[in-house]
């Protein structure tokens, strides 16, 4: 079933003392736009880690297509259609971007020669083709960026996990992302998008859920969300009045 | 990048593009096999040169063995990253077993390679298994801690490995005993091994498991994201890495004819020796062990014969070696030669 | 049952010189995050170090302590400043700069011994006990002594005065401390020093025991790594501790087994112990994970 797409429910993850996801739950369905907000430290990339893999969760369950996958390793949740960024980039040093994106090309791609192909596609695809041959450690950061969501897409996903992948991109790059992200969610691709800059959560999202302390303290329409008191005072601190002595 | 001209679709960006995807994706196997050969026939001038110096040819001989041994190491080691220091244990039973089945059972060395190469790789993924669970430092020391073991296993089991004495191979030169009476038959027996091992690390670096190996070197996580199966990768190349140690092991031993425990086993003269080619040469290169086995194993026998009476002089000169290559030539020699071609070429 | 005591007791004396070893190893370890393949060998030079206070200085070995620690202090200053600093991201490279420098001084040593046996002769052979082919002696009773004095000697050192405070912060968040001003890099040389110092104190203790030769740092190696691991990475009271385990450990495989398949059971052990419970003892949950690189 459509709702069936993406599903987090109950999910809880502790270190120790400190509760970074607090009992979250939320449906998400096949070709939704979804942004995830919350001031620094509400657990947006810790619920990330969670849906990949790389951390697991105290409690609470996770389906993807169907099927559990909380026993799911990450290398298998990408083969299952499930992509991500990381938020801080971690290209591959010493190969140049080709072969970086190759790397996700090859898991559906299985001959060298098919992966290269489907590599270069999909750098062209984010406008890296002409830095095919350049090493990552020459890349500029906005470039490096880029290459990480390419090497996403290199896996043919069905969803993709952007962890802020805007941050430190100027207004133009920003503008020539969405469009892109536009492009592929107009193809079919499912997004689930972290992100701090409002004007991009408003072109990103059918839906916004938001983040606080690791409780999600609400979701709806983008416009909706970011102008309900709750979510106002978790970014800039509760309203009081200001009384000169 | 082949310059094409006169393509249907319009526009010179268009055309740019087509070029520089054709360069992409072509996959220039003549060029890799034309350099594989062109390197072999480089590697074989010495031969042709020294072939009737006994002295040389010995050397030689050691020379390509050590390559062979190195470019595999290589595989898991330097495409891998993963700082093996068991493979001198796989050498070892590479020597070991064969040369039992052949003085217990007259079973030709020709026979029992291929079988102790499988044995000792099934082993090898048997053992890595567990051991590929520990990060960097705890992955090394667990290796090394196996080459400690295995050294004591095979001082104290006589029945195995002649223990402490070790085992002597009488010299009945016959082709299928694997013993030579003209010492340049091993020369190019052992050349043939560097040759095949090379071969199969310029396959494995062009194909799938290669670009997985480097991806797992680089960064695990990222390369589980990208839906590489990192336990998996990891075994794959530390089996073939084993596979073709033993098969440089047995070679050895018919070749040296005597085999014990310091000879084996000794991590500064086998077990290391096989990383420290690779570093020096350039590691994760294909070519880089070659180089190194090429500079380091004359100029340390150079050094143990000019050095004569002093007992440990050369490992003394190897071990600064490998400090300061660890600290000034990360990228070994070969490593060095590209930024230097990169500088020259950079230069109007 | 009076082999479970035998064994016991010569367990704790063997354990005693476990402990001691390792304890300087599991410092570095824990807050540098280094693999110094080469402590075996620093513990040699220290032994050889020793015996030249000895013979050359006439000093009782045990008061040779007065040499040796300050010297072995410096040593390692050194090797962390010139080798291991410049490598801290590197942890590949750290690895084949430690095992130079393994082959350099087990091979430097070699060259200038010229493979001669060395050895203290012991004081009195009526001191010396003889049980399952292991020998005690007088200096194993002191070994344990020194090992325990230390132990708690560092404790305090790490608990109750600013280095030892800022080395603890250094441990747990180098850039949290970097950034409260401690100079994190002055630090790192500190322990080095001190984790070297300790093994320096190993080595004089160890001299009178054993007989010396290039290659008995390889002995106590695997062993050190054996205890560091068990007892937890980082932790002194956890190597203090997984050092009497491991020396029983020891006793026990001599007698039911074979002495000579020691390093065996060492090697058992570790791959147990970073199986099962990869964080040791006492050592915190997960910094094995975590692995020896976290903190860029």
């Amino acid at each position: 079933m459509s709702g069936d797409f993406l599903t987090v429910s109950g999910l809880t993850k502790r270190f120790g003392g400190f509760t970074a996801v607090d009992d979250v739950s939320f449906s998400v369905r096949q070709g939704e736009m979804i942004s995830i907000i919350g001031p620094n430290g509400a657990g947006k990339t810790t619920l990330f880690n969670m849906l990949t893999g790389q951390i697991e969760p105290s409690s609470g369950e996770l389906s993807f297509r169907g099927g559990i996958i909380n026993r799911l390793p990450p290398h298998r949740r990408a083969r299952l259609g499930l992509g991500r960024t990381f938020q801080i980039a971690k290209p591959l040093i010493a190969l140049n971007a080709l072969e970086n994106v190759m790397i996700g090309a090859l898991l559906h791609h299985k001959s060298v020669r098919a992966a290269r192909a489907h590599a270069f596609d999909v750098l062209e695809q984010i406008g890296l083709a002409q830095r095919a041959f350049k090493r990552a450690s020459e890349l500029t950061l906005s470039e490096r960026r880029r290459l990480e969501v390419a090497r996403a897409l290199a896996l043919d996903p069905q969803v993709i996990l952007l962890d802020e992948v805007m941050a430190g991109l100027n207004p133009t790059e920003i503008g020539e992302s969405i469009a892109l992200f536009h492009r592929l969610h107009r193809r079919g691709l499912t997004l689930l998008v972290i992100e701090h800059n409002l004007a991009v959560v408003r072109a990103l999202s059918q839906r916004v859920i938001v983040l606080d302390h690791g409780v999600m303290i609400g979701q709806g329409g983008a416009e909706d969300m970011l102008t309900r008191p709750e979510v106002v005072s978790a970014y800039l601190g509760k309203r009081r009045e200001w009384k000169p002595s | 990048m082949s310059s094409i001209s006169g393509i249907s679709n319009g526009s010179p960006a268009a055309t740019d593009m087509q070029r520089l995807r054709r360069a992409a994706v072509h996959e220039p196997f003549g060029r890799i096999v034309g350099k594989y050969l062109f390197g072999l026939s480089l590697a074989l001038v010495p031969f042709g040169l020294l072939f009737n110096d006994y002295y040389s040819i010995n050397i030689l001989t050691f020379v390509y063995l050590m390559a062979g041994l190195a470019c595999a190491w290589n595989i898991i080691g330097g495409f891998g990253g993963q700082f093996s220091l068991a493979h001198g244990v796989f050498f070892a039973a590479g020597a070991y077993i064969p040369a039992q089945f052949y003085l217990k059972y007259g079973v030709s060395p020709w026979l029992t390679a291929p079988a102790a190469a499988a044995v000792v790789a099934t082993a090898a993924v048997l053992i890595s298994w567990p051991t590929f669970r520990l990060r960097g430092p705890f992955f090394a020391i667990a290796t090394m801690a196996l080459n400690e073991v295995a050294a004591v296993l095979a001082n104290y089991s006589d029945s195995l490995t002649g223990g402490a004495r070790g085992l002597l191979i009488p010299f009945k030169a016959s082709f299928s005993h694997m013993i030579f009476v003209e010492r340049w038959k091993y020369c190019a027996l052992m050349f043939a091994f560097m040759a095949l091992t090379l071969a199969v690390v310029v396959v494995i670096r062009q194909s799938r498991l290669g670009y997985y190996l480097l991806a797992v070197r680089e960064d695990e996580d990222s390369a589980r994201a990208s839906g590489v199966n990192v336990l998996a990768v990891k075994l794959w190349g530390m089996g073939i890495s084993a596979a073709l140690t033993s098969v440089g092991g047995t070679l050895f031993a018919m070749f040296i004819r005597f085999l014990d425990p310091p000879t084996l086993l000794s991590l500064p003269d086998i077990g290391v020796k096989f990383a420290l080619l690779s570093l020096i040469g350039g590691i994760g290169t294909v070519w880089g062990p070659v180089l190194g086995a090429f500079f380091i194993i004359p100029a340390e026998n150079f050094i143990r014969a000019s050095l004569g009476g002093l007992p440990g002089a050369h490992l003394v000169v190897l071990g600064l070696l490998l400090m300061l290559a660890a600290l000034f030539l990360k990228k070994g020699i070969v490593g060095a030669a590209a930024a230097l071609w990169r500088r020259v070429r950079a230069t109007p | 049952m009076e082999n479970l005591f035998t064994i016991l007791f010569i367990g704790l004396w063997l354990g005693g010189i476990y402990g001691l070893v390792s304890i300087g190893l599991t410092l570095i370890f824990g807050v540098i995050r280094i693999t110094n393949f080469a402590h075996g060998e620093v513990l040699m030079v220290g032994m050889y170090g020793t015996y030249l206070a000895y013979s050359w200085l006439g000093l009782n070995p045990y008061l040779a302590v007065v040499v040796v620690v300050p010297v072995m202090f410096v040593f390692g200053v050194l090797i962390q400043r010139v080798l291991m600093q410049p490598l801290l991201d590197e942890p590949l490279m750290q690895m084949f700069a430690s095992f130079g420098l393994l082959m350099f001084l087990q091979n430097l040593v070699l060259m200038l011994t010229r493979g001669a046996s060395l050895g203290i002769p012991s004081s009195g052979r009526a001191d010396n006990l003889s049980i399952a082919g292991i020998n005690l002696s007088l200096g194993h009773v002191l070994a344990f002594v020194a090992s325990t004095v230390i132990v708690i000697a560092l404790h305090f050192f790490l608990r109750h005065t600013m280095m030892g405070k800022a080395i603890r912060a250094v441990t747990q968040d180098k850039r949290a401390a970097a950034t409260m001003g401690i100079n994190v890099n002055r630090i790192y040389r500190l322990t080095f020093g001190l984790g070297t110092a300790i093994t320096g104190v190993a080595s004089v203790f160890l001299t009178p025991i054993y007989t010396l030769s290039p290659s008995i740092g390889g002995d106590f190696v695997l062993a050190a790594f054996a205890v560091v691991v068990l007892g937890g990475m980082g932790s002194i009271w956890g190597a203090y501790f997984a050092g009497l385990i491991i020396g029983v450990t020891e006793a026990a495989a001599g007698f039911y087994i074979d002495p000579a398949l020691k390093s065996a059971v060492w090697f058992l052990i570790f791959i147990i112990v970073l199986i099962v419970r990869p964080s040791g003892l006492l050592g915190t949950v997960g910094a094995e994970e975590v692995g020896l690189r976290e903190q860029h």
